[in-house]
């Protein structure tokens, strides 16, 4: 009974002892409770902060749900902008094409340098005027032929001189659908004919595996202009250009014949001179065998000419997988899965690439949290010791 | 969210009042618990830190973090009171920590003055003898005491604020209100 007294004292005197606010500030924090705890400066506060303050205030299922709908709706636009970039490539594709086009031609390969080739260039003209002064000197009828056919050596020098003979070639593949493979060839061969080119083979296959090829000459100063008409005739699935400097063969060949017009020279001035019949002869037989030889160089020089001044274009016309997915151009349910199984398939890989980034991150900031956890209830632990 | 707006004085305010400017259930909630723990949660401070200044800031930090956080209150897990005294209790501990690092706290002298008379004479010397005696506590000892006493939670709530049994909270509150009875064994 007495220690029921007791404990009645003790805890009366100690509810007693109880400490009561200030009214100044009960009232100041009534006032702040009552403004939700908005202080002046907290108007100018950023809006990160403010942002960052109602992401702490969101409940943790809230904060599953925001972070789960945010994570969605990445997913969602990241998988959206790849499966639009991957759809459509062709304004790349096109511009490149562009600049390609624009670029000039590129000296893939050179068999000989370029100062060597000028020189021996130069030393041509110089034997060709050489020869020429030769002939002026010399008065005989039996040159004057000759003497032409030296003047288109000349001439070969100095166009040889004016520009390098560049060999051009081009590979080119469109892709069509089926039914648009013979209008395509129409408008190839359209186009070879407003380049002045040259079709040396083609071939046009009709029904399932529908498709063309073309072997074409294309003047090379149309080159450009031309595989610009062939790209815009339908979708172009690869193109390749080649160059290959023709120069110092072409310089070669110049020389030889050079060489072999003076030995003609040289023999018409011995048969002139000729004083027996035997000898005559004999000269005779060695400058018919020349002037084959000289024709012989003639021809495969003209044939070096042709390479440079005719670029040779391999056209192809292809009926492709992506063309003929569809057989009649329209768009069904096999399709759609087919789209929905890409979409999928696109969103998947953007979640595993997310998730591959993401994850050390989320794992390292967990860990984080976790320590700090423990850290601030074990510091609280110690205060209260 | 302004009250001292959205606080109608009459009827036709009441009804006057646009919608985006009442208290939501939420608010209304908060205040009811503000109101009725306000001057618990200072006591309670107050008696853990021997500081009114440090009181009064332990308290207004409860109550912010309590407001900024209330959407994350689950029921389930205990009363309202009770987390918002964990809040206050986690707050206090910080400023527990931060105290002992910076300076020793100083307890607040208690009044007797205005006592007359024997009975109110013997309560004047307990009090000064209790507030002597709880100087000597422990700080986890003083906590117990100024919950259980100052802030006049139940054993249950005392055991949901500290993370332990009820039974063990009212076997240590026991074990310090002994302590403080013997302490102040002569005057009792």
């Amino acid at each position: 009974m007495e220690r029921s007294s007791d404990h009645g004292n003790l805890d009366t005197a100690l509810r007693a002892l109880r400490p009561t606010p200030r009214p100044a500030f009960a009232a100041e924090l009534d006032e702040r409770v009552a403004r939700g705890f908005k202080s002046d400066s907290q108007a100018s506060r950023s809006p990160l902060a403010t942002l960052a303050d109602r992401f702490r205030g969101l409940s943790p299922q809230r904060l599953l749900f925001a972070t789960g709908g945010t994570a969605l709706a990445a997913i969602a636009v990241a998988t959206v902008l790849v499966a639009v970039n991957e759809s459509n490539p062709a304004p790349i594709a096109l511009e490149e094409r562009y600049a390609q086009q624009q670029r000039p031609p590129r000296i893939t390969q050179f068999s000989e340098p370029i100062p060597k080739a000028l020189d021996r260039l130069a030393e041509l003209d110089r034997l060709a005027g050489n020869a020429a002064a030769g002939q002026a000197e010399g008065a005989s009828g039996v040159q004057s032929s000759e003497s032409l056919s030296f003047s288109a050596v000349n001439r070969n020098s100095g166009y040889l001189r004016a520009k390098r003979e560049i060999e051009r070639s081009a590979e080119i593949t469109l892709l069509a659908e089926p039914g648009d493979v013979g209008a395509d060839s129409a408008e190839v061969f359209d186009a070879v004919h407003d380049a002045n080119g040259i079709v040396l083979r083609s071939t046009t296959t009709a029904g399932a595996d529908a498709g063309a090829h073309f072997e074409l000459l294309i003047p090379t100063p149309k080159l450009g202009d031309a595989l610009a008409a062939f790209s815009a005739i339908d979708e172009v699935r690869s193109r390749h250009e080649a160059t290959a400097d023709i120069t110092a063969p072409t310089v070669a060949l110049g020389e030889r014949l050079q060489d072999s017009r003076a030995k003609i020279d040289g023999l018409l001035a011995q048969l002139a001179a000729a004083e027996t019949q035997t000898e005559s002869e004999a000269i005779e037989i060695a400058l018919r065998d020349e002037r084959l030889h000289a024709a012989a160089l003639r021809a495969r020089l003209d044939k070096l000419r042709q390479r440079a001044d005719f670029s040779r274009v391999s056209l192809s016309i292809e009926t492709g997988a992506s063309a003929t997915d569809s057989n009649d151009g329209s768009w069904g349910i096999g399709d759609a899965f087919d789209d929905a199984g890409h979409i999928l398939s696109i969103a998947a890989g953007v979640t595993v690439i997310a998730l591959a980034v993401l994850a050390p991150i989320a794992l390292t900031l967990l860990l984080a949290w976790l320590i700090r956890g423990t850290w601030l209830r074990r510091a609280r632990a110690r205060a209260l010791a | 969210m302004n009250r001292s707006v959205a606080r109608s004085k009459g009827m036709s305010e009441t009804l006057l009042a646009p919608a985006a400017e009442a208290p939501s259930e939420a608010d209304l909630t908060f205040d009811r618990l503000y109101r009725s723990s306000r001057d618990d949660i200072y006591a309670y401070a107050a008696g853990l830190l021997r500081d009114p200044a440090a009181a009064e800031e332990v308290t207004a930090t409860a109550f912010e973090r309590a407001y900024r956080k209330q959407s994350r209150f689950d029921a389930r897990r205990g009363s309202a009171r009770a987390w918002l005294f964990g809040i206050a209790r986690n707050a206090a501990l910080d400023e527990l920590r931060r105290r002992g690092r910076d300076a020793k706290l100083t307890a607040e002298p208690v009044d007797a003055s205005g006592l007359a008379g024997d009975d109110e004479a013997a309560q004047s010397e307990l009090r000064v003898l209790l507030a002597d005696a709880l100087e000597e506590l422990t700080a986890g000892e003083r906590e117990l005491v100024s919950l259980k006493y100052f802030a006049g939670l139940s054993n249950a709530e005392i055991a949901s604020v500290l993370g332990i049994s009820e039974s063990n909270a009212g076997t240590k509150l026991h074990r310090t209100v002994n302590k403080l009875r013997e302490a102040c064994n002569g005057a009792l």
